[in-house]
């Protein structure tokens, strides 16, 4: 059996760092993901683990264990934040699990929620919204322009699962102090599947039209910075149009996650890379959507 | 005489949800089919889709909702699609996919007395559109007199305006859409 630490702390960038430890996909053994001493993970962090374990299990691979963390206060957040229901589809727990709780933590807007149908998106927009309404507004001074386009923006990205990656996916919503990074609060979705990817999506229609840089990159470029769909129909492509747009009104960042590629559209607040090729490969794609708080100048 | 179809209880009918947001493409999709399929069961020549108590409206579901419908009611001689009830928070995706295809309609939002043109447009088809519904049915003469431009131009803006059944066009005169 692998064993492989999940990082103290799990979010779009320390992914990589764990799809490094998983070596070669599909693994050729068993997982073992220890989170024993992992002490946070991002919106980002939950749903890819929960990615993680689906491909495992839809590669009809056994199940992955996964040892829970330590911390009471983690595994208390994480069971609250609605990862340990969800993962007990797909890992074998291993370690003393709180009771479950219909009480959310205050700054989780969705609790980690499986998409795999339209309904689903449905079920999302509509249970976020009100909430999602009123801590948008007290917490990160976004108008009601804003939050709408925050739903709006949520759905989109919920339905590229259900539109494009063939099997079902997690989002999670939440907001944190960004106290080190940017010196503000931050709403973030993060939204994963463990499908085929935007290479696989895309490679009947365009891997010739590129040529020899066809590859995880190119595709995120495509769909992403062109609004390219594996659909003819005109009308598609633009959920993640729509969602640049909106983001760019807000200042917000959009990072997207696909095979051993990751594509940012990163605003001025941030450093990130805007594209990172020839990462460890995960399964799926992931996507984060982060909207800071505003400040008055910028509004 | 119009045909008004309101979409919230429409929506509720077609996909069984508790909810009164138009998300996702495939509920925009079976709405546009129910739409359809109303449009064609009366002998209105206009349509009004009502956007009241729609809570959210979503880039994919508005490119069905609104975007194809007024593309396949473009191959139907003389009918014409109008919007009601739309807020400010339906406006985004309906602004952002008629410009993706390069359509406009004509919407009535909460609190305007006038009807606005969304969707893919330019300054003279916002003036010619506005003169229009404020003095009603006449041709390019009138409306080059109103705008002071010339006949040329006052003629350009009404063809691209019957174009887009943003007007009614016949012979050389033009009338304003009837409105609700």
């Amino acid at each position: 059996m692998r064993v492989v630490t999940v990082p103290s702390s799990l979010d779009d960038r320390t992914l990589d760092v764990l799809a490094q430890d998983i070596g070669e996909w599909p693994p050729t053994n068993g997982l073992l993901l220890d989170a024993r001493a992992t002490h946070w993970a991002s919106p980002y962090g939950l749903t890819a683990l929960l990615t993680l374990g689906q491909a495992v299990s839809e590669a009809k691979l056994p199940a992955p264990r996964f040892t829970i963390p330590d911390s009471d206060e983690v595994r208390s957040y994480w069971a609250r934040a609605g990862f340990f229901h969800a993962a007990a589809e797909c890992f074998e727990l291993v370690g003393r699990i709180p009771k479950k709780s219909s009480d959310a933590p205050s700054d989780v807007l969705l609790p980690v929620t499986p998409v795999r149908a339209a309904e689903d998106v449905h079920h999302v927009v509509g249970r976020i919204q009100e909430r999602a309404q009123r801590i948008l507004a007290a917490e990160l001074n976004l108008e009601a322009k804003a939050t709408m386009g925050f739903a709006m923006a949520l759905s989109e990205a919920c339905q590229n699962i259900v539109e494009h990656a063939g099997t079902g996916g997690w989002v999670a919503v939440q907001t944190y102090n960004w106290r080190k990074r940017l010196g503000r609060k931050v709403v973030v979705i993060a939204v994963s599947d463990g499908g085929m990817g935007f290479r696989r999506s895309l490679e009947p229609t365009e891997a010739k039209k590129v040529g020899d840089r066809w590859g995880d990159g190119a595709a995120l470029e495509l769909a992403i910075l062109h609004n390219v769909s594996r659909f003819r129909d005109p009308g598609r492509g633009q959920g993640l149009a729509g969602i640049r747009r909106y983001l760019g009104r807000w200042q917000g960042k959009l990072s997207v996650r696909s095979g051993t590629a990751r594509l940012a559209v990163v605003p001025d607040w941030d450093d990130d890379d805007p594209l990172s090729e020839h990462l460890p490969f995960f399964p799926g794609s992931q996507v984060q959507i982060t909207i800071p708080a505003q400040e008055a100048a910028t509004r | 005489m119009m045909q008004r179809i309101d979409l919230a209880p429409l929506l509720r009918e077609t996909v069984a949800t508790p909810y009164s947001d138009l998300v996702t493409r495939s509920t925009g999709a079976a709405l546009r089919d129910r739409i359809e399929r109303t449009i064609s069961s009366a002998s209105h020549r206009t349509t009004q889709l009502d956007f009241t108590s729609v809570g959210l409206l979503d880039f994919s579901c508005a490119d069905e909702v609104v975007a194809k419908l007024l593309l396949r009611v473009a191959d139907d001689e003389e009918h014409y699609v109008v919007l009601s009830g739309v807020t400010e928070s339906h406006l985004d995706a309906i602004e952002h996919v008629l410009e993706r295809h390069g359509l406009s309609v004509a919407a009535l939002t909460p609190g305007d007395q006038a009807p606005r043109v969304l969707g893919a447009t330019t300054p003279d088809v916002i003036a010619a559109f506005q003169i229009v519904q404020r003095l009603g049915a006449g041709d390019a003469g009138r409306l080059a007199d109103a705008l002071g431009w010339t006949i040329e131009r006052a003629a350009d803006a009404l063809q691209l305006l019957a174009l887009r059944r943003l007007i009614q066009a016949a012979g050389g005169t033009y009338r304003p859409l009837v409105l609700p």
